[in-house]
């Protein structure tokens, strides 16, 4: 077939117009800007970038302004403060957050969301931020939620949302027609398929996460496996994860039922999970992850495991009583070094539920074929690691920073150590959670009184998986003597 | 396709002279309504301290009120203001004889032409300029950089609360006012005010009145005052309706704002929550309407130059110097390092340092207005203008010590403006006056401050300012380090000393 001079020249400018076309989707929408650079490890690790702004990013205006429009699905006065965030003074995000430019400002968490924490030695002191701390006052559940109701709300528009935007960014012509007929429709339908995924834990009168915790293997199972909706429940404490070279070895294992063994499997795995993974539903981004982002991905994964391993554990920021503490030391040795001590017998090691008691919930949402079905998930995204497994049991975990660690147990069912030395029947069955002054007292925060009710979240001992009973130990120790081991505790 | 052989270029010839005619003509429209419709042009002055007085922060862009809206509002809703003879007078604005231009607005109200249409709206004068009587009958002196000490901003908001939800708000009623004034609106803008950026304005002022209802919680502020940090959690639209009782009243005292270079790097506002002069003034010019896509930068420039070196008048009143040379070593052993070396040296160990509540001892509403979250909050604020995004903000936990440039002039004392003159500050709180009368401008030389036990005058009436309402406490700032036990020599001799500043 003979093309004539007239059609040749058509067929030339369709073809530029497609090129400037893709250019300009390239340019709008997938151009990387990296991230400035960060002072230091620690800030990368509260700010910087985990990769999970290509999949899971919101557009940064939009995240920024739904505050703004929705306040009445927001817990408190205070935007997404009022969720409990960690906020530095200065700081244009909250820790946990990390703003990337692909294409136009994106927004998506990194480990910080859930590992960074404060605590102040009075309602009148300053929030004392720590690094690789448990995020115990934020509700992450909170902010899911949040998110689909705005999605879900009739507001959530291009028109409103745009308006709001235009009050903080001069948008230019073209960006305020992106925004209001791409992003913001694209945004909430994403976010409400997100929340389609999340029906499991929005099933009527299912156990809450509250502040601090999460469901983390139901994650794991839901999101990286995709497996049906079983009737389990886990809430489970944010962990702290510094200090993590005392986690590593033969033998040991990490999460609280003891789900992995190794310290990179728990890093790569919760950032898949926190978006860092590619949508196997878009081969065009599998096609990124498969060039672009897998071995920037595993080189991010080494430098936090560099990072968190070598990052201390927090000195306990109250005056000791050395004399006290040196008492305390012997009833440690016998009462808690072998299941605790960094190389004790047990310390990261499974101890069955019979012995230790615990809600056994947790233990229930993981299984050996989710753990079958994520490792080959994994394996697909062409990552090698040591494989997650399934052991009835929980692990028994170093006391590194005990002090910021409250409150205790896998489920955060006990406010302070003190009440832990307490047999289960005097440890207290409700209390708040999620408020961030400190009770030197009784080591731990303090979790009554009018704030504590205000800002915390009320934890129901009564509720599933949040009993509080088991670990009996040290509950027949003498008065004086739990007081000395308190002490010690607190030299951690 | 057929066509008429014979009419066809007749046809033709006659289309195209047509398009002659209107394409130019066209042509021209086109320009024209661009030209007008994207007009942005403030009134300019030729000189600085005019340019702060009545120049445009950009706050008009957003939030301006048509120019003949404006005019009309006293005239079709008297019964709004303390005095509907009066005008805009009646809420304590300041009507200089010597502006340049548009000698019918008062001080701190800027006009700018936006899209075609003159539009006002508040400037940083209008919580910045105040006024000084000699006497009940003498002229006012308008003096530049010191708070407002007239003006009634919570009753001027009220005012366009008020005419906004009256069932007199209509445009019919007020095309009809402003065409009564002599309107030089044309056509087109009568137009579109009348059918549709009057039900605009109406929505927008509803929107602020909804929003602006936390104030009806608070003790009034009178003039010269303003709540300063609640204001910025409704426009970011926080649940007011959750905040802890603590937060309520955040009502507090208009700051001077000269010598702004010299405080620089100190810590600014009353609870010392910033430590940068630009971000402050950013923050403040959201109380002019401008949000960071229309504040007018040049302008606000041209304004922060000129506070960065602005200077108090001296005191006009006879000064003992013999007494105040006593006052002197009594200023340097009790106020010195905390305020300075003097209204022009503003060394001192602790100046623009937060001394804590507990040591400082006044009222801690307005310290407990700001919180952590409204600071999160701030610092997006011009988060899509990398430099100038908000990052200075702190939460405190006292009051910031200032220098006392001008302290004359900054009368009444306190963050609250609860204790009337130098005299009563330098008492302890048993001794201070409990109601005095605030937004009386004549000078009480004797007790250094304004004239406060003044109710009424010529029918207007003053404010009734009760140190026992919630944030108007008058406590604290006494004891012996804070020269309320001086002997009384002393403290004549320090009072004159501080005239000198």
């Amino acid at each position: 077939m003979k093309i004539s001079p007239r059609c040749w020249r058509c067929l030339i400018v369709i073809a530029v117009l497609i090129v400037m076309a893709g250019l300009f989707g390239w340019y709008k929408f997938f151009r990387v800007e990296p991230q400035p650079a960060f002072a230091n490890e620690e800030e990368r690790f509260k700010y910087g970038s985990i990769g999970a702004e290509n999949t899971r990013g919101l557009p940064y205006w939009i995240w920024v302004v739904l505050p703004r429009i929705f306040p009445e699905y927001v817990p408190g006065p205070g935007g997404y403060k009022a969720f409990g965030l960690v906020w530095e003074e200065g700081k244009e995000i909250p820790a946990g957050f990390s703003k990337q430019t692909i294409g136009f400002p994106r927004i998506a968490n990194n480990c910080a969301i859930c590992h960074t924490g404060t605590w102040r030695a009075s309602p009148s002191d300053k929030a004392h931020v720590v690094a690789a701390a448990p995020s115990h006052t934020t509700d992450v559940q909170g902010m899911i939620r949040f998110l689909a109701k705005c999605a879900a709300d009739p507001r959530f528009n291009g028109e409103t949302i745009t308006a709001q935007i235009k009050r903080e960014v001069d948008l230019s012509f073209i960006d305020s027609l992106l925004y209001r007929y791409v992003l913001v429709p694209f945004t909430k339908n994403a976010l409400l398929d997100q929340q389609k995924q999340f029906a499991w834990m929005n099933r009527p009168h299912w156990p809450d996460w509250g502040r601090g915790r999460d469901d983390p293997m139901n994650l794991t199972k839901y999101f990286m496996t995709s497996m049906p909706t079983d009737n389990s429940t886990g809430q489970a404490d944010f962990p702290s994860v510094w200090n993590l070279k005392i986690r590593k070895g033969p033998g040991l294992y990490l999460n609280w039922s003891c789900d992995t063994p190794a310290v990179r499997s728990v890093l790569i795995d919760s950032a898949l999970g926190l978006g860092a993974a590619p949508d196997p539903n878009t081969p065009f981004d599998r096609l990124i992850w498969k060039f672009q982002r897998h071995d920037w991905f595993l080189k991010r994964m080494e430098d936090l495991d560099n990072f968190l391993s070598e990052h201390p554990a927090p000195k306990y920021p109250f005056p000791i009583d050395a004399n006290l503490s040196a008492q305390g030391q012997p009833i440690y040795a016998q009462q808690c070094a072998s299941c605790h001590e960094v190389g004790g017998k047990y310390t990261n090691k499974p101890v069955s539920l019979a012995e230790i008691g615990t809600d056994r919930e947790r233990v229930d949402t993981w299984t050996q074929g989710a753990a079958d079905e994520a490792n080959r998930r994994v394996k697909e995204f062409n990552i090698d690691r040591p494989n997650m497994v399934k052991i009835e049991c929980y692990q028994s975990p170093p006391l590194d920073g005990i002090w910021m660690r409250a409150p205790y147990l896998h489920n955060g069912s006990v406010p302070t150590l003190r009440d832990l030395l307490e047999p289960v029947a005097s440890r207290p069955a409700v209390f708040y959670r999620g408020y961030d002054v400190y009770d030197p007292v009784n080591v731990g925060f303090v979790t009554s009184g009018a704030e504590a009710s205000r800002i915390g979240w009320k934890h129901d001992t009564t509720i599933r998986g949040n009993g509080n009973q088991g670990h009996t130990y040290g509950s027949n120790l003498q008065s004086q003597e739990k007081n000395a081991l308190l002490e010690y505790l607190k030299t951690l | 396709m057929s066509t008429d052989p014979a009419s066809g270029p007749a046809r033709t010839r006659c289309c195209r002279s047509c398009w002659y005619v209107a394409g130019p003509l066209l042509v021209l429209v086109v320009l024209w309504a661009y030209i007008r419709f994207t007009r942005d042009r403030p009134v300019a002055f030729a000189n600085d301290e005019d340019h702060f007085k009545y120049g445009s922060t950009g706050g008009e862009r957003d939030a301006g009120i048509p120019y003949w809206v404006w005019r009309a509002l006293p005239e079709l809703f008297p019964e709004f203001l303390p005095d509907g003879k009066k005008g805009y007078a009646s809420l304590g604005f300041i009507f200089d004889p010597s502006r340049p231009t548009d000698k019918d607005l008062p001080v701190g109200v800027s006009k700018r032409n936006v899209q075609g249409v003159d539009r006002v709206f508040l400037n940083c004068a209008a919580c910045h300029v105040g006024t000084v009587r000699d006497a009940p009958t003498s002229i006012p002196r308008i003096i530049t950089g010191m708070p407002a000490n007239t003006v009634d901003l919570q009753a001027f908001e009220r005012f366009l609360f008020n005419c906004a939800t009256s069932e007199k708000f209509t445009p019919e009623r007020l095309s009809y006012e402003m065409k009564a004034l002599g309107t030089t609106d044309d056509f087109i803008n009568r137009a579109l005010l009348r059918y549709v950026a009057l039900s605009l304005a109406q929505q927008r002022l509803i929107f602020l009145r909804d929003r602006f209802k936390f104030m009806d919680r608070e003790p009034d502020t009178g003039p010269g005052r303003v709540d300063t940090f609640n204001p910025p959690k409704v426009l970011l639209n926080f649940r007011m309706d959750l905040l802890p009782e603590r937060e309520w009243v955040g009502n507090c005292d208009l700051p001077s704002i000269w010598n702004q270079g010299k405080r620089q790097g100190m810590w600014l506002h009353w609870d010392g929550n910033n430590n940068s002069v630009e971000e402050r003034n950013r923050s403040a010019a959201y109380g002019t309407g401008a949000i960071p896509p229309t504040i007018d930068r040049p302008s606000v420039k041209r304004m922060e130059r000129w506070i960065h070196d602005a200077k108090p008048p001296a005191y006009p009143y006879a000064i003992d110097k013999a007494l105040a040379a006593r006052g002197e070593p009594v200023y340097r052993e009790y106020c010195a390092s905390c305020h300075g070396r003097s209204g022009e040296d503003f060394s001192g160990e602790y100046v623009g340092q937060v001394t804590l509540i507990d040591k400082i001892g006044t009222d801690r509403h307005r310290l407990d207005s700001y919180t952590e979250e409204l600071c999160a909050n701030q610092n997006q604020l011009y988060a899509a203008y990398p430099d100038e995004r908000f990052s200075h903000f702190r939460k405190t936990n006292g009051y910031a010590n200032q220098p006392l440039d001008g302290i004359w002039l900054r009368a009444p004392y306190l963050h609250n403006g609860s204790v009337p003159n130098l005299r009563d500050l330098l008492e302890p709180t048993s001794k201070r006056p409990a109601v005095f009368y605030r937004g009386y401008d004549v000078y009480d030389a004797r007790n250094v401050g304004f004239l406060t036990d003044v109710a009424e005058e010529n029918g207007k009436k003053y404010f009734r300012f009760d140190t026992s309402l919630s944030g108007n406490g008058n406590q604290g700032h006494e004891g012996k380090a804070f020269g309320t036990e001086l002997p009384a020599d002393e403290k004549e001799a320090l009072i004159e000393y501080l005239k000198t500043f």
